[in-house]
């Protein structure tokens, strides 16, 4: 979307303006105009596996295996606030971590406009974080989370975290609960890689929103989203070299995108009480095309504080379901690769070993199906695997504001 | 005789320690002409964790916290939600590094929590009962 591009142009300029006003002068220390806060992990993964690579999420192209890899879980951010008026801010993050093109390439996470027009109802525009999928939009800040990463068989189906748009954000407090309500439109910034290739998905219209209600210690959330693909997958050329006309024409009209909807369905609950910290989130996906498997997934995460030290234990999984008409065996093996079933569990603890720092450390116990191939990369010649998987992770998490 | 010095020391150190000093009762305070006159348990968590921003009454509220520094903010916290700061620090990391909330600014000291409650109509701030002098009005207490 041009119109974002422009926006997060200007905003760096404008930031860059503020930054150089803080350099100037002294501003009132009680309420910043303008703050800078950053976030960092530094991580450590391996698996067990030789014949799969454990990734983070569908944005990385490469994972770790059995050698212990930074690239994994290790991230940098760093994001500026700039407050123009009482009721207009501008916010821009940035974010440096293994990404889609096997590089460290920073990348622009936010940069958008909010106007609170009250204080119950507030709109923003440009590059924004998308929430329906509960705690989606913070999966890149370790140190505000228990685990040493989200869930990966809850969002393995939700590869970006931003959309280039504008939403609407209104709350109401009933009592002592609070009511929230959010509406977004826009498209999805990002690239997935795709073996060899990249599919562009920047330019997808999405649209959604979700209801939240919060009181007392219970939070809870139901979201929806659609998003239809305006391009196809990067498949004419792999496709090319297997098959001949009629077949060729024939798979890739199947395996269409352009024009087909993903439609996306979650539910989440959060029980947040002194030491205690349980969650529950469950979602469902629907796709038209024939390219990609309709699943659900389903996360319980819980955890209990001792002093500086939380324990947590979790559980996941998520399911896809293969689509009925076959054609031949190539699109089969393409199809092939967007099937899940699996589960996860995991245990791990959390310490608090100093202001804004925090050490993880993290197993992952993964038990799937040997056709399930869509979380990993780096697939088995023969479209199977044994199944089994341990992953294990160090994180040290940190913020500076 | 070595053994019975270094008991010594360690009692006095120990005797130095914050452990045995009374706890401050911390109240939660507002601004003399906001028109609120007592809050919930509910109403305070709500302003104090950006759910809600504005009082019962629609005047915008202006929440003041204190650095972490500050041994008040600790004991406030662990009364009002029995969360230690790094929840809360890890709360408000959430909020604003996901673009949602900036946590309330923080507050070197108490009387600059009166002061900034005393100068806003919605401020809302939190200090030591003994502090809470005539320019601002005690909305909650929290049990120590």
């Amino acid at each position: 979307m041009p119109v974002a591009h422009f926006l997060s142009r200007c905003l760096s300029r404008l930031l860059a303006g503020g930054l150089l006003a803080v350099l100037a002068g002294p501003l009132v220390a009680e309420d910043p105009a303008f703050s800078i806060q950053g976030f960092a992990t530094l991580g450590a993964t391996r698996s067990d596996s030789r014949e799969l690579e454990f990734v983070r999420d569908l944005s990385q192209p490469r994972g770790a295996r059995l050698e212990w890899t930074p690239s994994v879980d290790s991230v940098a951010g760093v994001q500026a606030d700039w407050r123009l008026t009482p009721a207009l801010t501008a916010t821009v993050q940035a974010v440096s971590r293994y990404r889609h093109d096997r590089s460290y390439a920073p990348e622009l996470a936010w940069a958008f406009l909010r106007y609170e027009a009250t204080p119950e109802l507030s709109w923003r525009a440009g590059r924004l974080g998308t929430d329906f999928f509960m705690l989606a939009d913070s999966r890149l800040i370790g140190y505000s989370y228990l685990t040493v990463r989200p869930v990966g068989d809850f969002f393995w189906h939700l590869p970006f975290s931003s959309i280039d748009g504008v939403d609407l954000l209104a709350s109401r407090v009933f009592g002592d609960g609070v009511l929230r309500g959010k509406l977004f439109y826009g498209a999805p910034s990002a690239h997935l890689p795709l073996a060899q290739e990249q599919w562009k998905i920047d330019d997808s219209p999405m649209a959604g929103g979700y209801l939240d209600w919060q009181q007392g210690s219970w939070q809870w959330r139901a979201g929806y989203a659609a998003l239809r693909f305006n391009h196809d997958l990067p498949l004419a050329g792999t496709l090319a070299r297997l098959l001949p006309e009629p077949w060729l024409a024939e798979s890739l009209a199947h395996l269409k995108t352009a024009g087909r909807r993903s439609d996306y369905y979650s539910l989440g609950a959060v029980y947040d009480d002194g030491p205690w910290q349980v969650q529950l989130m469950v979602n469902r996906i629907e796709q038209q095309s024939a390219a990609f498997e309709s699943s659900h997934a389903a996360s319980l995460l819980l955890g209990r504080r001792f002093g500086g030290v939380t324990p947590y234990l979790g559980y996941s999984l998520a399911r896809s379901s293969p689509k009925r008409e076959r054609l031949n065996p190539v699109v089969d093996r393409v199809m092939a690769d967007s099937h899940v079933q699996q589960s996860t569990s995991t245990a791990g603890v959390r310490w608090d070993v100093a202001r804004h720092t925090a050490l993880k450390f993290q197993w992952d116990g993964i038990r799937a199906a040997s056709t399930s191939l869509f979380p990993f990369r780096d697939d088995p010649a023969g479209g199977r695997w044994s199944g089994r998987m341990n992953v294990y992770s160090l994180t040290l998490d940190y913020v500076f504001r | 005789m070595k053994r019975r010095k270094l008991l010594l020391i360690l009692f006095g150190i120990a005797c130095l320690l914050p452990g045995g000093a009374p706890l401050a009762e911390l109240v939660v305070v507002v601004n003399v002409r906001s028109g609120v006159s007592a809050m919930t348990r509910g109403e305070v968590v709500n302003l104090f964790f950006g759910r809600s921003r504005q009082l019962f009454n629609g005047i915008e509220a202006q929440v003041a916290d204190l650095q972490d520094t500050h041994p008040d903010r600790e004991h406030f916290y662990r009364a009002l939600v029995g969360k230690e700061l790094a929840d809360i620090n890890a709360y408000w990391a959430r909020q604003l590094f996901s673009g949602h909330l900036r946590p309330p600014p923080q507050l070197k000291t108490s009387e600059e929590m009166l002061r900034w409650v005393a100068e806003r109509p919605g401020g809302v701030g939190y200090v030591d009962l003994r502090q809470a002098d005539a320019r601002v009005r005690v909305v909650y207490e929290l049990k120590p």
